[in-house]
């Protein structure tokens, strides 16, 4: 009996430094993949951040107006955000290549499915860029307006306007993801319906701010006759 | 059908624009108003009067004893179009206007027709026709909290920039020679949509190119009330063009180092009496302190930390010690001009950001002044032009390096 269970360890043992051994090739192969991948970002991403850095890129995606894109890049940098974005990219290309090479069905299905997906990854993140470049936009009018119309909720109303288009920009990119389903439009119906409300509640609110002053000015001027205008040109 | 008129019309010696002169009474009283001016000077034989009511061009019977004048109306302006705009528009026409009839000098008025007086066309055109120069720009009678972004910002900057000492340099009632005219024409090749004004470029460009300046007396004008949020769709719409013609000038200007006053013409009339009202200075105060406890990222954005933090400890003073140092509203606007050509933000963003630090000199300014009598109030105004001198090196730095020269 001790012979049996002794054959049989041994045998599993073969089988399975076996299947470990078949493994090897395509695990030496994502290796080097990756090895390779790396290479190829490293030298791609000194090359684009010569490139760029040549043609003043930060100081030019200010002047097309996107100044938004340096807030959320690390350093402040566009540059470096976008050198970023391509070394990563090419290393998840490396990545999936390497995984590739295992030969197997399930990784072939795998590697499949990633590529079919990625067009709805890139239009997701392409959403949530503009979406947030958009909102960081709207916001900024916002505040400004309200500060020149000085209501004390400048500040509110302008966040209000920024969630707003945040959470649709959000929504719109799981949508794109297909992830979340009903759950993500009931949320998002929920989310933005809250804040609409909040923000007409502000609107309300400073509106009522807007009328009193205007109608203590309209008192006040009945009863100042002598108040100082101010002329501009 | 306009063009065919006008070329009908054969050369004139002179053409007054009455840009406001939009209704039937302003155009009849307007050409009143222009024969008797034009009866003070004799080299004047033929003049062009164009008005902008729309009405089918008339003209008149000539009077033996009077200079012939023509009537010619364009377009009233359309209902869509911004005032400013609108405004910007009939200039162009009017010079083109001059310069296809071959005229001396060209009069613009831009006021408001109920200011004009014979003698306010008459000393338009007077120094150009009689003396030989080439612009007269306006000067008016103001109480001290009239003209305010003339007095804080344009007339200061122009000065700084252009070495001349003019107190309208944006007009807008302006006489030109045809030489200028013509010259201001041929200049005039920005793309409408850049954002370019011609009326910012009248005086700029004769500064520039040596043309002969002067300033003339011409009595009160009528100035409109603003609101808050139409204060900073004005200061976006005069202020814009403004720095835009810096940013095309910046070689020119670099080089001035000093200022001289241009010879003036006509009695100064005394403003109308101060009012010994008051000025709502508490909601100016409270614009700012509101502007600086929310647009910090803005102002960021342009302003260097310094500036950042003056503003910062100003906005918790209290109203009664509330005062604005001249050097720090001068690093205001050189910076605001360096961030319209940095592009830092977006230019309308950039250029309405301003207004509360615009109340917030407008209630330093009344409170300093608030018994001034008005000699006080011209010599703080020309402290103000000579800080805006003395802080030109900074903009000079700045302009150049912007990235380097950041205190």
């Amino acid at each position: 009996m001790w012979d049996q269970v002794g054959n049989s360890l041994s045998h599993s043992m073969a089988e399975m430094l076996n299947r470990f051994a078949g493994l090897l090739p395509g695990l030496a192969a994502l290796v080097a993949a990756l090895f390779i991948a790396a290479l190829i970002a490293w030298i791609l991403g000194v090359v684009l951040r010569r490139s760029l850095k040549g043609i003043d890129f930060d100081r030019r995606v200010q002047r097309w107006g996107f100044g938004a894109l340096a807030d959320w890049s690390p350093g402040r940098s566009p540059t470096r955000l976008l050198t970023r974005v391509v070394a990563w990219i090419v290393l998840l290309i490396g990545f999936l290549v390497g995984i590739s090479a295992f030969d197997a069905t399930l990784t072939s299905h795998l590697v499949e499915r990633v590529f079919a997906y990625l067009p709805n990854v890139l239009a997701a993140v392409l959403v949530l860029v503009a979406g947030n470049i958009i909102a960081r936009f709207l916001a900024r009018s916002v505040l400004i307006g309200a500060v020149n119309m000085n209501l004390q909720y400048a500040g509110l109303l302008a966040a209000g306007v920024k969630w707003l288009v945040n959470v649709l920009a959000v929504a719109m990119a799981l949508e794109h993801l297909s992830i979340g389903g009903d759950i993500i439009r009931l949320a998002f119906g929920i989310l933005f319906g809250g804040i609409v409300l909040a923000l007409a509640l502000a609107v309300g609110l400073g509106s009522r701010e807007l009328v009193s002053r205007s109608l203590d000015e309209v008192s006040r001027t009945s009863r100042q006759s002598k108040r100082e205008t101010v002329g501009h040109l | 059908m306009e063009t065919e008129t006008i070329d009908n019309l054969g050369p004139a010696d002179l053409v007054i624009g009455l840009l406001e002169a939009t209704r039937e009474e302003d155009t009849r009283s307007g050409l009143v108003l222009t024969r008797e001016a034009l009866s003070g000077l004799p080299d004047i034989q033929r003049a062009v009067l164009i008005c902008r009511n729309g009405a089918a061009p008339a003209v008149p019977e000539p009077s033996p004893d009077q200079p012939s004048v023509v009537l010619y109306n364009l377009h009233p302006p359309a209902a869509a179009e911004a005032p400013l705009e609108a405004i910007t528009t009939a200039y162009r026409s009017v010079l083109g206007y001059g310069e296809k009839l071959d005229a001396r000098a060209c009069g613009i008025v831009a006021s408001s027709p109920r200011s004009l007086t014979p003698q306010w066309i008459r000393r338009l055109v007077q120094p150009i026709v009689e003396l030989g120069f080439d612009l007269v720009a306006p000067r008016y009678p103001r109480h001290r909290m009239e003209g305010l972004l003339n007095r804080g910002i344009l007339s200061p900057l122009f000065r700084a920039l252009y070495g001349e000492h003019l107190q309208n340099p944006l007009g807008p009632d302006f006489g030109l020679s045809g030489r200028l005219l013509r010259q201001l024409l041929e200049n005039d090749t920005v793309p409408r949509h850049a954002g370019a004004s011609v009326v910012v470029s009248i005086a700029s460009l004769a500064a520039r190119s040596g043309f002969a300046i002067c300033e003339s007396s011409l009595g009160g004008r009528n100035q409109l009330s603003i609101d808050g949020l139409n204060l900073s769709s004005l200061l976006a719409q005069v202020l814009g063009p403004v720095f835009l013609d810096m940013e095309r000038q910046a070689a020119f200007w670099q080089r001035i180092r000093a200022s001289r006053p241009v010879p003036r013409f006509g009695s100064e009339s005394a403003a109308a009496a101060d009012e010994p009202g008051t000025v709502e200075i508490g909601q100016m105060i409270e614009s700012f302190q509101l502007g600086s406890r929310n647009l910090g990222d803005v102002w960021g954005a342009v302003l260097p930390p310094s500036t950042l933090f003056e503003l910062r400890k100003l906005s918790q003073l209290p109203a009664a010690q509330f005062r604005m140092p001249d050097d720090l509203w001068v690093r205001i606007v050189y910076d605001f001009a360096l961030g319209h050509r940095l592009h830092n933000i977006s230019r309308d963003h950039l250029l309405r950001s301003i207004t509360p630090l615009y109340l917030g000199w407008i209630a330093s300014y009344a409170l300093e002044l608030e018994s001034a009598a008005p000699p006080d109030v011209e010599a703080r105004l020309e402290r103000l032009a000579v800080a805006f001198e003395t802080g030109k090196p900074y903009l000079v730095s700045r302009w150049r390096w912007p990235d380097r020269f950041n205190p």
